[in-house]
C-alpha cells in the first residue's frame, strides 16, 4: 500500500513500560491524519471501482467493508504490526474513520455506476 | 435490476449528471479560496492569548506530571489551582463579563458574518442555478434498494409516485454531492478545509467559546490528577535493558 507514503509516519517516542504510556500529542495527531487521508482516499477509489464493476445492493457494501479491511491491514503493516508504537490503541488503526468514508464511497459508487451502467 | 423500467437518455448523463458534479467540485474549490482571501488577520486580544497559554502550560504539566518529583508537582499544582491566587482560578462574576465583552466586540461579529456568508452565498447560488437549469430530471440511480421513506429525500423535484425509489432527481443529486464531496475536498484542499467547517459549526452553535469555562475545566482536571512519579521505576527498566544487552 503505497498510498500517501510521502506524508510519512512519524514515530512516537515510546520509551517506558507498557503500563506507562508516553505519547507525543502532535505525532499522534499526525498519524491519525494519515489514517484519515488513507481511508478517505481508498473509499473514493473503492467507490469508483465498485461502480465500474457494477456492484449493486449488498455486494457493494460488502466490497466497502472489504476495502476498509484491506486498508486496516495495510495500515497495520505500515505500523510494523505494533500499533502501540504509533497509536494509543489498536482501534485507531482498525476502526477510525470507518463510517466517515461511507458517504464518499456511496457518492462515487453511484456516480461511476450511473455513468457506466445506467445510461 | 438495472433500468428494467426506465431508460435514461445519454444526453442526461452528458449534460446533467457530469456537469453538475464537476460544478459542485469547482465551486467547493472556489469557495475555499474565496474564504481564504476574505479571512482577515486581527490582532489577538491580550487576555485571550494569556488564558490560552496558561491552559497550554497546565496541559503540559498534566502530560508530564509523572516525570517530575512529587514535591515539584505539588508546588506547581498549587501555583495553578490555588483558591486565592492560582492562575487557573477564576473569580466569580468574571465569567459573565468575558462573554458580554465577546458580544460587544464588533470585529468578532463581522468576521463571523463574513465566514457565514462565504458559506451560505455560494450554496444558495448553486441551489438556485441547479433549480433553474436542471429541474425535473431523473439524473441518477443509486445502486442499492431503499424503502419508500427515502422518496422525498431522493426524488425532490419530481412528483412521480410510480418511479422506483432508487432513482435520484437532479436536485437531490445536488444534495448528495453537497454532503458526499467533503471527503474529496479534504483530500484536494488539505485538512484545513475539513476542520474549518467543523469549527464554523461549533462557532455558530455556541457563539464563541468561553475562556473562563476552559480555565475552570483545566483546573478541575489538574485537581483530580493522581501523581505517580515514574523515575524510580525507570532504574529497574534501565537495569533490565542493560542486562538484556549484556547477556
Amino acid at each position: 500500500m503505497a498510498v500517501r507514503e510521502d506524508l510519512g509516519v512519524s514515530e512516537m517516542k515510546s520509551g517506558g513500560d507498557d503500563e506507562l504510556s508516553m505519547f507525543n500529542k502532535e505525532n499522534l495527531q499526525s498519524n491519525m491524519k494519515v489514517i484519515y487521508y488513507s481511508r478517505t482516499f481508498l473509499s473514493i477509489i473503492g467507490g469508483v471501482i465498485a461502480g465500474i464493476w457494477g456492484f449493486t445492493g449488498l455486494t457493494g457494501f460488502i466490497f466497502y467493508v472489504l476495502i476498509m479491511g484491506i486498508t486496516s491491514l495495510g495500515l497495520a503493516a505500515k505500523a510494523k504490526f505494533s500499533a502501540q508504537t504509533y497509536f494509543d490503541n489498536w482501534n485507531r488503526i482498525l476502526l477510525d474513520g470507518f463510517f466517515g468514508g461511507l458517504m464518499s464511497f456511496v457518492l462515487f459508487w453511484t456516480f461511476a455506476y450511473d455513468i457506466v451502467h445506467i445510461f | 435490476m438495472s433500468g428494467e423500467d426506465l431508460v435514461l437518455d445519454t444526453a442526461i448523463r452528458d449534460w446533467v449528471l457530469i456537469p453538475l458534479s464537476v460544478v459542485m467540485v469547482l465551486i467547493g474549490v472556489l469557495r475555499y479560496f474565496v474564504s481564504k482571501l476574505m479571512r482577515s488577520y486581527q490582532a489577538p486580544d491580550q487576555k485571550v492569548v494569556r488564558d490560552g497559554q496558561v491552559i497550554l502550560r497546565a496541559g503540559h504539566l498534566r502530560a508530564g506530571a509523572n516525570f517530575i518529583p512529587p514535591k515539584t508537582f505539588y508546588s506547581r499544582r498549587t501555583y495553578f489551582t490555588n483558591e486565592e491566587n492560582g492562575i487557573l482560578h477564576v473569580p466569580k462574576g468574571q465569567a459573565q463579563n468575558a462573554q458580554a465583552q465577546m458580544f460587544s466586540d464588533p470585529n468578532m461579529a463581522v468576521d463571523m458574518m463574513k465566514k457565514n456568508l462565504s458559506m451560505i452565498i455560494p450554496q444558495t447560488l448553486t441551489f438556485a442555478w441547479v433549480n433553474f437549469f436542471f429541474s425535473g430530471f431523473v439524473a441518477a440511480k443509486i445502486p442499492f434498494p431503499l424503502t419508500q421513506r427515502f422518496r422525498s429525500m431522493l426524488q425532490n423535484g419530481i412528483d412521480l409516485s410510480t418511479v422506483d425509489v432508487s432513482y435520484v432527481s437532479s436536485r437531490s443529486w445536488y444534495f448528495l454531492n453537497l454532503f458526499g464531496l467533503r471527503g474529496l475536498f479534504s483530500l484536494i484542499l488539505g485538512e484545513e478545509n475539513a476542520t474549518d467547517d467543523a469549527q464554523r459549526m461549533m462557532q455558530m452553535s455556541g457563539f464563541g467559546f468561553d475562556p473562563a469555562k476552559n480555565l475552570s475545566a483545566e483546573k478541575d482536571s489538574i485537581d483530580i490528577l493522581q501523581h505517580d512519579w515514574a523515575l524510580p521505576k525507570f532504574e529497574k527498566r534501565a537495569e533490565a535493558v542493560l542486562r538484556r544487552i549484556v547477556s
